[in-house]
């Protein structure tokens, strides 16, 4: 069964897709002078930080979730339960990850103003309110550009069961589009041809950029850019083909993540953080509960509580939490009411995100709501604040600028701040 | 806080439709025989007016500083491979473009264009356009996917009337024999009033009405919830059966049902009168009334269980004639503006389902020229694509002087200054490499006596189909500018289905190649230039190759030239209709 969306516009973007890029290698350089020697420490320490996103597509709701509300007229059937956080309790559908609470924040303020899918969708993967004639690079293509060390083989910006586009990138270029895993899988073709040597394989390369640059003086360059750099992309997942072997997960942790779809983009997540990939999104989707909003609760979070806690957990095992953020993130809330269908819709003005992990205050709670969930009545933050956290979390200044194309782009909106009491 | 009081269904949309897409097939050599005939159809010759030059005007006048701005007209090797591209769907044979480059006569390129509007090709690569615009690569659903190609296809061989195609199209119910095909457009989207509404307001009406279905649009002043609802009501009637003693699905219609609707906004702020209705309308054209029948006589044939009942009125009848009629301007501006955009690399509205004031086209006054001039020639494919194509708008270069110190606003595509780089469709590029490695001349010279564009491409369609599945998009959401994926460059670099056509094999390009004397370095550039892009070469690519396969013999002479063919056919000058 498929839920109804209330509105026609769509919230995943389905093309597989990753971008072969503009020659962003000159461009992803840091820009070193004119700051404190601190700074600059704090930059290069930056780059080893990494990212992963859970992306729940349609819009989870906060009522199940991060805010519950048990008891009042809005909150639904569902108990509130208490936390490895102490005083943090949130929905009883999440008791795996109640067990991981001292190592996540909640952001309960959250007030986008915003209830349709592309565009809440955006706000949330930008930071910023679509603006007519400028587009801002996805958060996936901003961290791979900001922290995936230069000239890495590896792909900066992995989705996993979360479709992807390469407009996501936009000014940034290619270099930093989402590399799509479909189907759960390796991409195909991945060893080179067999009646070719590498020697050959690469100079009939050299050659096929040659002819290229050829046509491409007195044209304008920005598709055949793309196009040249996606053999490039093509070559470098070739040199590391290895991240992309899915096929020694071992039984025990089969079962421990799950048998499902999402189970098993979790464990790929876990192997490509553990490769290096800087940035990972890892989509989970249903969550538009227009009708039948409790039944699909407890369905969807049934399948995504284990697996989310799981990957926690093991990143913590394995001392990659420290330098890994994660973001457990939608395009907006769903309505305190329940509408005549068992359901709720969407809701942008009052809700919740978690986010864990590398400079995040473990169990840490920023933002209220009102007693049955109406309104923000503290700490009101929008996907501004957000960025700014994000980028802090990582340990870059949120409040400079960066010069991607020559042109000052301020890194998150810069009439918001970060939100400090769910920062170490 | 509201609650949405309608059903919607989840759909996948794009935000832009484009019709970019197009396949295309065969063709046999210029210089093999006729191929069988198509259906019986006599060519239609040009009898409407000329009015290229008056494109010309148009753009021209469109642009201050136009005549310093523009390209020049582009060379021959630029036209042959383009205008190929765009009316056959792929490359011209390495015979063909030399024919063409050699060819003295001073109205050649007119000629050129004449006689390939007149090939099998021509019917093969604009059906699979059409197909694209229209069906936006759904799956198959209820109707065979092979008829529904070949009624398009005919209906392109016999230059059909583009505004009775769409007739037909949409008055199919996919009852009667030999229609059943035409049905597959509201089949396929499985007869969901929602889903059609959309489809067709963007595909024939220029319109992305998606956000009016619950309110009116909120960022288009011009689109309201009573436009979307108007073209729901022809639909709201029909729906899906199937016959099980027949074991087949219809579209079949009842004889009742209103569209009823209301603002989400004022459901919300509680100003809401409750719902409203309407009759079918297109747009702001006249409403479509309808007679009234005495209680009980409604039906030709009364509903009852498993039988298809027949309303004596049918609403959904009235679509195709309400849609294509004088009183709606949108089709025919719609159309005009689809195919200018095929073979132009643009729209003058752009994107092509934005038309709407706040987004006024780029040259309002040809955009009137082209409605008007199209519908006045009775909705002519042909003539129309002849009359594009010939334009020096059409024909300017792709390369310009002042790309390097202009910035992209200054040059801006919606100028038409420049040809404008066209990704290869999936079936373009499918096509070209296997014309420019010449394993599509391979199979003509097996096929002999027996060749035809049919046969010829029964053996190029599961290269069509895989590059479809790699290049195409998904079902409903086909590629809307150019995007590349990590799956197509590894395919392009590592399948065996493109290396295995690279060595030589007699007949095809690396086998020409290699038959040429070792001491005539030229000869080999040019056959390998033209094979591949259609040109000849430079002296410093002559030079090139004359270095990279001196002193080589044997395997390693065959592993060079492969190796070349494939970085020809792999660079962005073939990737691009350019």
């Amino acid at each position: 069964m498929r839920c109804n969306y209330a509105c026609g516009s769509h919230d995943s973007l389905s093309r597989r897709s990753f971008l072969g890029g503009t020659a962003a290698g000159a461009l992803s350089m840091l820009g070193f002078q004119g700051m404190t020697q601190a700074t600059a420490a704090k930059q290069l320490a930056a780059q080893q930080k990494q990212v992963v996103v859970f992306w729940l597509s349609g819009g989870v709701s906060q009522l199940e979730t991060w805010d519950p509300k048990p008891g009042t007229e809005t909150g639904g059937p569902f108990l509130s339960i208490p936390t490895s956080a102490p005083g943090v309790h949130i929905s009883e559908l999440l008791p795996y990850t109640a067990q991981q609470m001292h190592h996540l924040a909640l952001v309960r303020g959250i007030n986008t103003k915003e209830n349709n899918h592309a565009k809440g969708a955006y706000i949330m993967q930008t930071g910023r309110k679509e603006q007519p004639g400028f587009a801002f690079p996805y958060l996936g293509s901003t961290f791979s550009h900001h922290l995936a060390p230069p000239n890495s083989p590896l792909p900066g910006y992995i989705s996993v069961g979360a479709g992807g586009s390469s407009a996501e990138s936009t000014f940034l270029g290619p270099r930093h589009a989402p590399l799509v895993l479909s189907g759960g899988r390796a991409p195909n073709n991945l060893g080179r041809h067999d009646a070719l040597s590498e020697e050959r394989d690469l100079l009939r390369r050299k050659l096929r950029s040659q002819v290229s640059q050829r046509f491409e003086q007195k044209r304008k360059t920005a598709h055949t850019e793309v196009y040249n750099e996606s053999f490039d992309q093509a070559a470098a997942l070739m040199s590391r083909s290895d991240i992309f072997d899915f096929s020694k997960f071992s039984d025990k942790d089969l079962e421990r993540y799950g048998k499902h779809d999402f189970g098993r983009h979790c464990l790929m997540a876990r192997q490509l953080v553990e490769k290096g990939v800087t940035f990972v999104k890892v989509g989970h989707t249903n969550y538009d509960t227009h009708s039948e909003n409790f039944n699909f609760h407890i369905e969807q979070l049934g399948e995504f509580d284990r697996p989310f806690a799981t990957f926690i957990s093991d990143l913590y095992d394995r001392g990659l939490l420290e330098h890994t953020l994660i973001i457990c993130m939608c395009e907006f809330g769903r309505t305190p009411r329940i509408n005549s269908r068992i359901g709720r819709d969407h809701w942008g003005s009052a809700w919740s995100i978690a986010l864990g992990g590398t400079g995040i205050k473990g169990g840490a709670v920023s933002g209220k709501t009102n007693e049955t969930g109406t309104k923000v009545i503290d700490r009101e933050v929008n996907g501004g604040h957000l960025f700014h956290t994000y980028y802090q979390a990582v340990g870059l200044d949120s409040t400079e600028e960066f010069y991607p194309n020559g042109q000052p782009i301020a890194k998150a909106d810069p009439k918001t701040e970060p939100i400090k009491e769910i920062l170490a | 806080m509201f609650r949405p009081n309608m059903r919607v269904y989840v759909s996948l949309l794009i935000v832009f439709s484009c019709p970019t897409l197009a396949p295309h097939l065969v063709c046999a050599n210029s210089t093999t025989k006729a191929d069988e005939p198509l259906v019986a159809s006599k060519p239609t010759l040009p009898v409407a007016r000329r009015i290229s030059s008056l494109i010309d005007e148009q753009i021209q006048s469109g642009t201050k500083d136009y005549a310093k701005l523009a390209s020049p007209v582009c060379s021959d090797a630029e036209f042959v491979r383009r205008v190929y591209l765009d009316l056959t769907g792929r490359i011209p044979t390495v015979t063909q473009t030399r024919a063409f480059l050699d060819d003295n006569h001073p109205d050649k390129r007119a000629a050129l264009v004449d006689q390939l509007l007149e090939t099998p090709e021509y019917a093969r690569h604009i059906s699979q356009r059409l197909d694209v615009m229209l069906m936006e690569r759904l799956r198959k659903k209820y109707i065979n996917v092979t008829l529904w190609e070949e009624y398009l296809r005919d209906a392109v061989a016999e230059n059909k009337p583009l505004d009775q195609l769409v007739r037909e199209i949409l008055a199919a119910d996919g009852s009667g024999k030999g229609q059943q095909a035409e049905a597959r457009f509201y089949l396929a989207r499985d007869g969901d009033v929602n889903e059609l509404t959309r489809d067709i307001s963007r595909i024939f009406l220029g319109a992305d009405l998606t956000c009016a279905q619950c309110h009116d649009h909120p960022e288009v002043a011009d689109w309201k919830q009573d436009h979307y609802y108007g073209i729901s009501a022809f639909l709201v009637r029909s729906f899906v059966f199937t016959d099980k003693k027949k074991k087949q699905t219809v579209f079949a219609e009842k004889a009742e049902g209103e569209v009823k609707y209301e603002s989400v906004f004022e459901v919300r702020d509680k100003t809401s009168k409750g719902p409203e209705t309407t009759l079918p309308v297109v747009f702001n054209g006249p409403k479509v009334a309808e007679p009234a029948f005495k209680k009980g006589e409604e039906y030709n044939v009364k509903p009852a269980k498993d039988v298809r009942p027949v309303p004596k009125y049918s609403r959904r009848a009235q679509l195709g004639h309400a849609l294509t009629s004088s009183q709606n301007r949108r089709f025919a501006r719609t159309m005009a503006n689809r195919l200018w955009a095929m073979v132009m690399g643009r729209g003058i509205v752009h994107p092509l389902d934005a038309d709407h004031s706040d987004n006024p086209p780029s040259h309002p006054e040809l955009l009137e020229l082209l409605t008007d001039e199209f519908t006045a020639s009775g909705y002519d494919l042909k003539w129309y694509l002849r009359e594009l194509v010939l334009s020096k708008t059409y024909q300017r270069s792709s390369s310009n002087e002042l790309f390097a110190s202009k910035s992209d606003q200054e040059l801006s595509d919606a100028q038409f200054a420049h040809a404008i780089l066209k990704p290869l469709t999936p079936e373009q590029f499918s096509r070209s490499v296997l014309e420019a490695t010449g394993q599509a001349e391979v199979y003509r010279q097996s096929l002999k006596d027996k060749l035809s564009e049919a046969a010829l491409r029964k053996n190029l369609v599961g290269y069509e189909r895989q590059f479809v599945s790699l290049f195409g998009g998904l079902p409903g959401e086909p590629v809307e500018g150019f995007e590349t994926t990590a799956d197509q460059s590894l395919y392009l670099s590592n399948n065996g289905s493109i290396q295995g056509i690279l060595s030589p094999r007699s007949g095809n390009t690396a086998d020409r190649v290699l038959k040429i004397p070792a001491d005539q370095p030229e000869q080999i550039a040019e056959e390998l230039y033209l094979s591949v892009l259609s040109r000849r070469p430079d002296a410093t690519e002559t030079q090139e190759v004359a270095e990279l396969l001196a002193g080589k013999t044997g395997a390693t002479r065959n592993n060079m030239v492969s190796d070349l063919v494939w970085a020809l056919m792999m660079s962005s000058e073939f990737r691009f209709n350019h």
